[in-house]
């Protein structure tokens, strides 16, 4: 039903024609807000489980014995706790945007999860000022089922009413822009086609705080735009967004501060482009 | 803890946050909400429930080419199959005096209460993207399970009553109470589904034994033999034929068949399964809601 999630976690989309930043109108818009935090991360841990699979453990010092009772661990009882996210701490203002970033594997979208109240955190505390949600209907939606019938679903998973999802149903569909394949089922779909319908139906209801994972990195050159406006539009009424992505470009272009993020923990926080600077030189990365 | 530089206004420890947050009015996130309050959420997001299970039900028989005709066609050739077997080849018959809607009744009864089990069990475990996207009362997911098998039966239950009928079953006044059962089945299937998806989040390996649970009852619950028949000349035979799935059975049959008499205490019996368990299930599903989501 969402084996379709992570197809996108991990792609960049580089090409950004236009770079011009609102930088000045957004500083504006700091200083009016400086005062009221919006989001409060309180040195956030969060460990989960996976289950089918163990870590190799091995050392030189290792009898044959324990080393075969460690091979066998990995078929039964394999179980590894991960702790992806360790003591994060910080405080996010209205109308900021800001950007986490960090190499793959580095707990980003564990925090992001954590932030939106996802997924639990096993010691420390976030605290959000109205509601939070985190971009992505994906899970939602069924495959099989038609686009008409999907809006509905994704709509109502995002809490809106029955009401409230057909007078948005015109505005889901011609931001889509899929036309007549509303009546397919989501599965005829292609993937850039079903991707702009999931973004379309994730941004039909506007939260107080708004994260995305990678979103925007589906569709042609010309959805990629009218989602970044779209993301605007709603940055203006939700106050706060985060944003992960593995694009320096639309960090800078999105975000006035970012978040670097290294095995779980912040390893540099600030303005936007310093923090990338710092980033692409650690990284090595153009 | 190594947080180094912090940008923003606030700089300190932990409890200098919390105190932060509590001062600007912010919600802690994440934290179970209490019970009134989640009946609550719970009653505002009734909508996706409904089109979840709707949806879920749906799609099951979209993908070929007769479609929705075999929500009808499986039960049917179902019914057939164990008239095959246990009707004409190993001869369960006793006690009965209409064994094709005795069984009928039976066996569709029986595979509903199952399929809510079987589902029930892996709720939140199958749907955890869903979890980890979307926020909404947890609840929903066992609660879509047993509703989408619920409205999965229903077109086997019009199979159903066609069969009683051409069996030679009159239409009788106790036919009013089949939406009553339906609801004690719907009742004890939600809160079946809400305790087993709990354990299987609690102690996933458990979820390999719902199968063997559901073998065993399906055969000590009188799906194609009558209990009173078979186990009645045991002393504890009426632990049979008073536990839960047991008593569905004989009021469906009650309902829809002449020769089984409408039995007060059975339907109480059946009332008091269906609320004690759908309770009991919610408050337990409830008591970790802001757990799930972890592994």
């Amino acid at each position: 039903m969402a084996a379709t999630d992570d197809a996108f976690e991990e792609i960049d989309f580089e090409d950004d024609d236009d770079l011009d930043d609102g930088a000045p109108e957004r500083a504006k818009q700091d200083a009016d807000a400086e005062r009221t935090p919006s989001v409060v991360v309180d040195d956030v841990h969060v460990r989960y489980r996976v289950f089918g699979g163990r870590k190799r453990v091995s050392g030189p010092e290792m009898g044959r014995i324990r080393a075969m009772f460690n091979r066998s661990r990995r078929h039964v009882g394999a179980v590894t706790e991960v702790h992806a996210v360790r003591g994060v701490s910080f405080v996010a203002h209205h109308g900021e945007s800001i950007g986490i970033i960090g190499r793959n594997g580095a707990g980003k979208s564990t925090l992001l999860r954590a932030i939106a109240g996802l997924m639990p955190t096993s010691s420390g505390a976030v605290y959000v000022a109205g509601t939070s949600s985190l971009l992505g209907v994906n899970a939602a939606l069924v495959s099989s089922l038609t686009g008409e019938r999907n809006v509905m679903i994704g709509g109502l998973a995002l809490g809106l009413t029955p009401a409230q999802v057909r007078e948005r149903f015109d505005d889901i569909v011609e931001f889509a822009g899929i036309g007549d394949f509303i009546d397919l089922p989501m599965k005829a779909y292609s993937s850039g086609m079903a991707a702009r319908l999931r973004f379309a139906i994730s941004t039909a209801a506007v939260p107080d705080v708004l994260m995305i994972d990678e979103a925007l990195a589906t569709g042609d050159a010309e959805f990629r735009e009218r989602s970044a406006k779209k993301i605007e539009e709603i940055r203006g009424h939700a106050g706060t967004v985060f944003l992960v992505s593995h694009s320096m470009r639309s960090i800078e272009r999105m975000c006035d501060r970012a978040i670097w993020i290294e095995q779980g923990q912040v390893v540099a926080d600030g303005p936007a482009r310093e923090i990338t600077a710092e980033y692409r030189k650690a990284t090595k990365k153009g | 803890m190594t947080s180094a530089e912090r940008g923003g206004t606030a700089a300190g420890g932990p409890s200098e946050l919390a105190q932060l947050a509590a001062r600007s009015g912010l919600k802690k996130v994440g934290s179970r909400p209490g019970l009134p309050e989640y009946v609550r959420t719970l009653w505002a997001r009734r909508h996706f429930l409904w089109v979840l299970s709707t949806s879920r039900s749906y799609s099951r028989n979209q993908n070929n080419y007769l479609g929705q005709l075999w929500s009808v066609l499986s039960p049917l050739t179902l019914a057939a199959v164990y008239y095959l077997v246990f009707g004409l080849l190993l001869d369960t018959r006793a006690g009965t005096t209409n064994y094709p809607g005795f069984l009928t009744i039976g066996v569709f009864i029986f595979m509903a209460i199952a399929a809510s089990m079987t589902a029930g069990s892996t709720a939140v475990t199958s749907n955890i993207t869903m979890v980890r996207a979307l926020d909404f009362p947890r609840a929903v997911l066992p609660l879509s399970v047993a509703l989408s098998e619920m409205l999965t039966l229903l077109p086997a239950i019009g199979v159903m009553i066609v069969i009683v009928l051409l069996t030679g079953e009159p239409i009788t006044v106790t036919w009013l109470l089949l939406p009553v059962a339906l609801v004690l089945i719907l009742l004890f299937s939600a809160g079946c589904a809400m305790i087993a998806a709990r354990v299987v989040v609690a102690a996933r390996d458990l979820r390999n034994l719902i199968p063997v649970a559901i073998r065993l009852l399906r055969y000590v619950s009188g799906v194609f033999f009558s209990i009173e028949a078979y186990a009645g000349r045991f002393e504890w035979g009426f632990v049979l034929e008073y536990q839960p799935v047991a008593v569905y059975l004989t009021l469906m049959r009650s309902v829809l068949l002449q020769d089984v008499a409408v039995d007060p205490t059975m339907w109480l019996t059946g009332l008091a399964w269906a609320v004690v368990l759908f309770l009991v299930g919610f408050a337990v599903f409830w008591s970790a809601e802001e757990k799930y989501g972890r592994d």
